[in-house]
């Protein structure tokens, strides 16, 4: 069952002449992880925020179209209702540090005193994401003395906290180093499977041939392509639209035109898709 | 990068656990005392006789008179040369400096107020050190203070430093690409300026990301607030505010009473 449903959204943001989002219709399903990939400029955070409910409610700017999430229509509801159900964190992590609190866990905590959770339900569940994200060390410190990737984290684990149906993520490893990103593609994975819809807008396409359902590839605005990971990573049109695609895949390419890369073969994303092509 | 972003020091002691409005209020009637009172000594005897021991009882002596030593003496002693020189009350005239005349009464006048900002400033020291900042707000919260209100205060105390630590970051960068920092005043003064922009700019940019990510949290819900920390309220508490407020009137009426 559809739970994000956007029907030929067109957005213009406020001062611009030409629209960011040129009428984009995309549906994810509840549960789904689906990713959204394209080169700079494309609308990818554009359309974060459209999900998210911050287009048009915070930026203002015309949109055409429908959005809708759980049944739910953005230009008729309100902004923090709409965040109770649609969760986002986006890429600069120091930015997304309340600046209210001087301790992780306080920081967590801001969003559920924020929408009235009972103090007594609060802890376990302030616990529970720390756990789940693997900070619990760090609850006792100050946001601000903790490294990009830390407060990445911390973002990551304020959102998840609120407990949204739909959860939005803006790079949300940019800041990480390679066994940070692994585990938080673990934690995002976790989530998808206990019934959180992802949309995840990320760079790194070999994690994203790993764990996403469906990849969404956004170019000027318009989707360009939509599918399984496999088919979509390993286009030939990606490569002539700028896109940044996995060196596996290259590799291969290259490899099938010498003729050392079987022909009944797809082309792999992963390291362990090219190892069982070129083992044979 | 440094942890200690408030003057808050973590300690248990009686003045620590009183509650944040009881001390916040006990700080603004001291204060208020010493401005209206009709005596010219209250300020000495607060200074003497409430805030000096109040700091040992809240176990903060030390760090309340390294933080004299740095601030309130100093704020105290400009303001005290600067009334006494300035203020053109009195006849007998003890020296001359260029045109200022310095008089027997404008020395006891400076020294009355330097007096009374000593003990606004140490006052609100002692406030600072013996709570935490966000017990205050909570509690402020809870009492009704609008959260937007909070939020702009506590955020502005914890944005400072950081503002500072940024502001470093770009001189860095600025002086490895060649910006002169270290020469004369004039040329020092002059590299403050391509500082400016970015900062000024860049914070922009950051508040409106910042303003995204406390929506995103629910920070306009119209949700009654919840709090994580229990702020303690005892009927001693509650005692010693009226009774404070109690004073302030009282002093008030001295004042309108006798003159």
């Amino acid at each position: 069952m559809a739970i994000v449903n956007l029907q030929n959204v067109t957005y213009k943001y406020p001062l611009t002449d030409s629209p960011v989002l040129h009428n984009i219709n995309l549906t994810v399903n509840e549960g789904e992880f689906i990713a959204v990939i394209g080169p700079n400029g494309a609308g990818k955070s554009t359309l974060c925020y459209t999900i998210a409910g911050f287009v048009p409610h915070f930026f203002k700017g015309e949109l055409t179209g429908t959005v809708e999430v759980a049944g739910n229509e953005s230009s008729k509801s309100s902004l923090h209702e709409w965040v109770l159900n649609v969760g986002l964190a986006f890429q600069n992590p120091f930015n997304q540090i309340s600046g209210a609190k001087y301790t992780v866990f306080e920081e967590i905590a801001f969003g559920l005193e924020n929408i009235g959770v009972p103090r007594e339900e609060m802890k376990p569940r302030v616990e529970a994401a720390m756990k789940l994200t693997g900070i619990s060390d760090l609850a006792d410190r100050s946001p601000y003395s903790l490294s990009g990737g830390q407060q990445q984290r911390v973002a990551l684990t304020s959102i998840l906290v609120m407990q949204p149906k739909v959860l939005v993520l803006d790079e949300p490893t940019s800041q990480m180093d390679p066994i940070g990103t692994r585990e938080v593609f673990g934690v995002i994975r976790t989530m998808a499977e206990q019934g959180m819809t992802v949309v995840l807008v990320e760079h790194k396409v070999e994690w994203i041939a790993k764990f996403a359902d469906r990849v969404v590839a956004l170019h000027e605005g318009k989707v360009l392509m939509e599918g399984k990971p496999s088919d979509v990573l390993t286009s030939d049109l990606l490569t002539d639209k700028g896109f940044g695609i996995s060196r596996y895949t290259s590799t291969a390419r290259e490899a099938s035109k010498q003729g050392l890369w079987p022909n009944e073969k797809p082309l792999p994303v992963t390291l362990d898709e090219a190892v069982q092509g070129f083992k044979r | 990068m440094h942890e200690r972003l408030s003057y808050y020091v973590k300690r248990d002691s009686a003045l620590h656990r009183l509650n944040p409005l009881t001390k916040f209020i006990l700080v603004l009637s001291i204060i208020l005392i010493s401005f209206v009172s009709p005596w010219y000594w209250t300020a000495h005897v607060l200074l003497l006789l409430a805030i000096v021991p109040l700091c040992f009882v809240g176990r903060v002596s030390r760090e309340f008179f390294a933080s004299a030593i740095r601030l309130i003496i100093p704020a105290a002693g400009f303001i005290f040369v600067m009334q006494s020189f300035f203020q053109p009350v009195g006849q007998t005239i003890i020296f001359k400096f260029w045109f200022l005349d310095v008089t027997e009464e404008s020395l006891a006048f400076a020294f009355r107020i330097a007096t009374r900002i000593a003990v606004m400033i140490s006052a609100f020291t002692l406030l600072l050190m013996t709570t935490h900042p966000s017990e205050l707000m909570s509690d402020l919260t809870r009492r009704g203070l609008p959260g937007q209100f909070a939020y702009v205060i506590i955020s502005t105390l914890q944005i400072l430093p950081q503002m500072q630590a940024k502001a470093q970051t770009i001189i860095n960068a600025q002086r490895s690409r060649g910006l002169d920092t270290e020469s004369s005043f004039i040329k020092r003064a002059g590299s403050l300026i391509p500082l400016v922009g970015p900062l000024v700019f860049g914070s922009l940019v950051e508040v409106e990301e910042r303003a995204i990510a406390i929506e995103a949290r629910g920070f306009t819900s119209t949700h009654v607030k919840t709090s994580l920390h229990d702020v303690p309220d005892s009927n001693v508490d509650k005692f010693l505010r009226w009774f404070l407020v109690g004073l302030v009137i009282i002093t008030l009426a001295l004042r309108i009473w006798l003159s």
